[in-house]
């Protein structure tokens, strides 16, 4: 099963007004491994024509990519208000 | 005065033990979750070895709990073959036990627990900060407002998120993390006792499995575990081993391993119904130090998980040391606490029960679980041993031992070397 497909089977509250996790595009580009892009369960990291894409919408806020980046690129913190990802079976 | 006797940040097992455990004791206590409604964030393999909240939820075996563990299993997978270890008994029913558990609706229940025993329960608000003032956790920080209390009780999981941000932890490493990916499927209740030969609707398969047969070497365990009307199935990776390999992703392991010619029979018909991700602290206590002036930090948060590749276990850890948090709470209270008060009975008695003892006694076996021996050099003796065992080719029979050597010595490793390597791995367990 894609992993596409799998994200679909979830329920977000997407927060617009606020981005939990950032990233430092000046430090992805130079990046070596783009580990990220192996790590995250929820391919949240990309790389686009070699350029690192990033979408904070699908985040399983698991914390996987702020441990995974050894270069200081990512910027994680909790999503607030009760917004993010919401479990059915958890 | 401080607004709380006591914060309880997070409300997974750890924290709502603790919650209720203060609150049945008359004490004033916040506990506060950043997941709306409380036990939505939260995710595990899901068998609860539930017995020490019998302390603080005596009916918990009456609450949403799936289905109680009557049959264990261990399976090695190597690409061909699964060699299995599969122990059922009627005896369990004498020992502490296991039920599987679907978290989010087991920690609602949970929640709900505290909140009806006199705790204030606040959802859908996330912490940014323990708030400190001369060296002294004072209360929490939210949303530019500090909420004071005299304890705060950090649970927080083990994305520990404000531990980081408050300077009482550093982030772990690789060795010291694992990606715990899992997928709901939902069956029958009728097809899952069939399949997995339980002996009834209420009774319940869980099973461990090392899994020798990932493409580019990638180091992971699995987990199959039956509920009502699901089976929760998962891959633990290896962060170190996934980050070497730097080809396989994360989301595709659970996919080799719902694939394996052994498996993928018993979810066969299977709906997948949710996908989630969690990670899973390895190596035991994660934090410099369990307590401070004025907190304590209990379940993943502190790194009380175990693993030694037969046995996952994390909530009766963080039950027993939630539960320990607030009894030392109370111990301070009675002889008049300052907020602010330094902790340090917390550890002293949490070093009394199996919750550090397991820690301490275990510890370094990390390094067991993830080895090249029992994920990759192990499983193909095995299996090269079983096939001559199990197979009849028109030659005389030969002894086990002969078997066993002869599978060992087509492995570059020494007998010799081998034969240590897994006395070391026994005693280790």
């Amino acid at each position: 099963m894609k992993i596409e497909e799998r994200l679909s089977l979830l329920n977000y509250k997407i927060d617009k007004s606020y981005e939990h996790i950032t990233v430092n595009p000046s430090i992805c580009e130079t990046c070596p491994d783009h580990f990220c892009t192996f790590a995250c369960p929820a391919k949240c990291y990309s790389l686009i024509d070699g350029t690192l894409n990033f979408k904070y919408e699908d985040c399983v806020e698991c914390g996987t990519c702020d441990l995974a980046c050894s270069h200081g690129s990512v910027a994680w913190t909790n999503t607030k208000g009760g917004h993010g990802v919401k479990y059915k079976f958890g | 005065m401080s607004e709380f006797d006591v914060i309880v940040v997070g409300a997974g097992p750890a924290g709502a033990s603790a919650a209720i455990k203060l609150a049945s004791a008359k004490v004033n206590v916040l506990l506060v979750d950043r997941a709306d409604p409380p036990g939505s964030k939260n995710v595990s393999g899901g068998v609860l070895w539930g017995d020490s909240l019998t302390q603080v939820a005596p009916d918990w075996e009456k609450g949403p709990v799936e289905r109680y563990v009557e049959a264990k299993g261990v399976s090695f997978l190597t690409k061909d073959s699964r060699i299995s270890l599969d122990f059922r008994s009627k005896k369990f029913g004498e020992y502490k036990s296991g039920y599987t558990v679907l978290r989010t609706k087991f920690d609602a229940w949970l929640a709900k627990k505290a909140k009806d025993s006199g705790v204030m329960l606040v959802s859908g608000v996330t912490v940014d900060k323990i708030a400190m003032k001369d060296g002294k956790a004072v209360g929490v920080e939210q949303g530019g407002e500090t909420i004071t209390s005299d304890a705060v009780i950090l649970a927080e999981g083990a994305n520990s998120r404000i531990a980081y941000d408050s300077g009482l932890k550093r982030k772990p490493t690789d060795r010291n993390t694992a990606l715990g990916v899992k997928e709901i499927i939902k069956l029958p209740e009728k097809t899952i006792t069939e399949r997995f030969g339980l002996t009834s609707p209420k009774m319940g398969f869980a099973s461990e499995f090392v899994l020798g047969f990932l493409e580019g070497g990638v180091r992971a365990g699995g987990f199959l575990y039956t509920n009502k009307e699901s089976l929760s199935i998962g891959a633990v990776i290896s962060m170190a081993e996934l980050r070497k390999n730097n080809k396989t992703y994360s989301f595709n392991v659970i996919e080799q391993f719902k694939e394996h010619p052994f498996v993928a029979p018993l979810l066969e018909g299977g709906r997948v119904e949710e996908y989630s991700a969690h990670l899973v602290p390895e190596g035991g206590i994660s934090a410099d130090s369990l307590n401070g002036n004025g907190y304590m930090i209990a379940g993943d948060a502190a790194g009380f998980t175990f693993s030694n590749g037969l046995v996952l276990q994390g909530m009766n850890y963080a039950i027993v040391s939630g539960i320990v948090a607030a009894e030392s709470f109370l111990e301070k209270k009675e002889k008049g606490i300052q907020a602010g008060a330094n902790f340090a009975n917390y550890t002293e008695n949490l070093s009394k029960t199996f919750v550090m003892k397991d820690m301490m006694n275990f510890k370094g076996i990390d390094k067991l679980t993830w080895s090249k021996y029992v994920h990759q050099t192990l499983p193909s003796i095995a299996e090269e041993a079983m096939l001559n065992m199990f197979s009849e080719n028109g030659q005389p029979k030969k002894h086990l031992y002969k078997i066993l050597t002869k599978s060992m010595s087509s492995h570059e490793e020494s007998k010799l070397g081998m034969a240590m390597e897994l006395l070391k791995m026994l005693r280790r367990m």
